[in-house]
């Protein structure tokens, strides 16, 4: 396999991970924890497509994954403090317990 | 390239407008208005705040049209006219605020209103999958703060939970989904996307991109099966905050995907014209338009609570308006932002109804609102314009953004192909909308009160707006061409 091949399926095992941890996780921050996977996954790509690309490019691949990844810190920022809102209510963090809205 | 910035600068002085109003409202509060109570520092915020959507549109409108920035920014006329609609509903929103309850920290809620509207407009002119995540992500930061701003109910903290965390994953399938797109392309403009899919062809990796694209759209405008977050959303979050997601927030991203769908992807579109597909991402969207029809009016039947009815019959729309962007190869986008914009208003009113109601004691469940004609009979008319126009009845404008989508839908392939038969279903499952939304009214217009049920007081400014949203519908209804000529 060419270097870009494994790049791509690795990225690709990582999505994978990353999804099914955070739609298998009961704990808020473990699911916050997949989903940095899915987008570190992502960000792996863009790497990969601008290095292994066939015609020599500007940047274009790697300052998408340095705003990707200053995104993902405000995502986990805003996310985090959800978290810390929930567990003022139910002194918990498990997703199970929060079933207040149902119907 | 050789960057234009004083181009830049002009294209996104509404942007800057808004942000400058948001600063601007954090600043105040923080200085001259500290001292004052909170229901009056809310007050000051949203007068600040509505100068500064006031700007912004009066920018937008002024402002230069066509490619903006080597074409990162399209400001073609569906660009400008959704800005000026999500201003509309900014706009509506804040007044909705003035009547709901003051938050913690109200000047702190109108910036974060402020940053999603910038959010939201940003979205509606990007031509660039960097400008895309971005614009997509401040808005729906900005929406998941808004929707977890009551810190004194649990239900809010658990509303904006699940909202982030179906929210996150969207959007980190939508940037899986862009790194295969730029992988396969080697661009992230959308013209010369367009260009390189219509020289390959449907690409395997590029069906995987499209339907990881797909996902994040069926989230952002809450279209089954993605649709698990709206329902909690609605019923928990503050008030204004569930207006403005079910309004700007929607007519923002049908704009952005439409724009990303159709001009950068038209040649991987597939065929719902006759019943054999054809590789492409439009009968994916067929699917999804099927499933959210057939789910949002079945489960709104089920419902007691208001705003669940309300997040279920959002789904229904979401499912007819994804018609209106299968039609908008073909008739162009007039039809769905026609839908999307009288859409908008009318739930930006729906909700100014329960805030205000909200006020005089609770309007959680249906029967909450018996008797509202002799409480409120001014907010009874407005909910009855709402409502039938989310209905669909001759003459508001609800009507109308039915008619066209469905008719453009129709116009794909006559009765013969999936996109006919889905307006059929569509305009099948209408007279099912008609039932639940008519045992609202019914409990609003004919239930006699309940004894202990006291008058509303509605505040002058919430008054105002209702009205305003109800006067619009009126006049898109007796007068469509008002909008769907700006196409």
């Amino acid at each position: 396999m060419s270097p870009l091949q494994l790049c791509v399926a690795f990225s690709s095992v990582l999505f994978a991970v990353g999804l099914t941890g955070a739609l298998a996780r009961s704990n808020s921050i473990l699911v916050l924890l997949g989903i940095e996977l899915m987008l570190n996954a992502a960000n792996l790509n863009f790497i990969a497509f601008w290095r292994y690309s066939p015609a020599p490019s500007p940047a274009t691949g790697v300052i998408f994954v340095i705003f990707a990844i200053a995104v993902a810190a405000a995502e986990t920022a805003v996310g985090l403090a959800l978290v810390i809102s929930i567990y003022r209510h139910q002194r918990n963090i498990r997703l199970q317990e929060a079933t207040r809205l149902k119907g | 390239m050789n960057p234009d910035y004083a181009g830049l600068f002009l294209a996104l002085k509404p942007e800057t407008a808004l942000v400058v109003g948001a600063v601007a409202v954090l600043g105040l509060d923080l200085s001259v208005f500290r001292r004052h109570a909170a229901a009056e520092r809310l007050r000051l915020a949203l007068w600040v705040a509505s100068l500064a959507v006031l700007t912004a549109g009066v920018n937008v409108w002024l402002g230069p049209r066509g490619p903006a920035f080597g074409g990162v920014l399209m400001l073609d006329h569906l660009a400008v006219a959704t800005r000026l609609g999500v201003l509309v509903l900014t706009l509506l929103t804040l007044g909705v605020a003035r009547g709901a309850a003051v938050p913690h920290q109200p000047a702190e809620y109108v910036a974060v209103v402020l940053f999603a509207a910038t959010g939201l407009m940003l979205m509606a002119a990007a031509q660039q999958l960097l400008l895309v995540f971005l614009s997509l992500e401040l808005a729906s930061l900005s929406l998941y703060v808004l929707a977890g701003f009551d810190r004194a109910r649990p239900e809010s903290a658990e509303a904006a939970l699940k909202y982030f965390l179906f929210g996150g994953m969207a959007s980190a399938f939508l940037l899986f989904g862009f790194s295969l797109i730029y992988g396969v392309t080697g661009s992230i403009e959308l013209p010369r996307i367009a260009a390189q899919v219509s020289l390959q062809g449907a690409d395997p990796l590029l069906m995987v991109a499209l339907v990881m694209v797909l996902v994040a759209f069926g989230f952002k405008v809450a279209a089954a099966p993605f649709h698990l977050w709206a329902p909690d959303v609605y019923q928990g979050a503050p008030t204004p905050s569930a207006a403005l997601i079910a309004s700007a927030s929607k007519l923002a991203g049908f704009t952005l995907f439409t724009r990303l769908l159709w001009p950068g992807f038209h040649a991987a579109v597939g065929n719902v014209a006759a019943p054999t597909f054809g590789p492409g991402w439009l009968p994916t969207v067929a699917v999804v338009s099927a499933a959210s029809l057939l789910l949002g009016n079945l489960a709104a039947l089920a419902q007691s609570s208001l705003r669940r009815l309300l997040a279920y019959s959002a789904i229904a729309h979401a499912g007819a308006l994804l018609l209106g962007v299968m039609a908008a190869g073909r008739s162009g986008p007039a039809p769905l932002f026609y839908y999307a914009s009288t859409y908008g208003l009318a739930a930006v009113g729906a909700f100014g109804v329960i805030s205000a109601m909200e006020r005089g004691g609770r309007c959680e469940y249906i029967t909450d609102l018996a008797g509202l004609h002799r409480r409120s009979p001014l907010l009874a008319g407005c909910l009855a314009v709402f409502i039938l126009s989310l209905a669909g009845i001759p003459p508001l404008a609800g009507f109308f953004g039915k008619f066209t989508v469905f008719a453009a839908a129709l116009r794909l392939g006559g009765v013969a192909g999936p996109a006919g038969w889905l307006a059929i279903l569509a305009i099948a499952l209408s007279t099912v909308a008609l039932y639940y939304y008519l045992i609202v009214l019914k409990q609003a217009l004919i239930a006699a009160p309940a004894a202990d049920a006291r008058p509303i007081r509605v505040p002058r400014t919430t008054a105002l707006t209702l009205v305003a949203a109800a006067g619009l519908i009126v006049w898109f209804g007796l007068d469509p061409a008002q909008l769907l000529g700006l196409f």
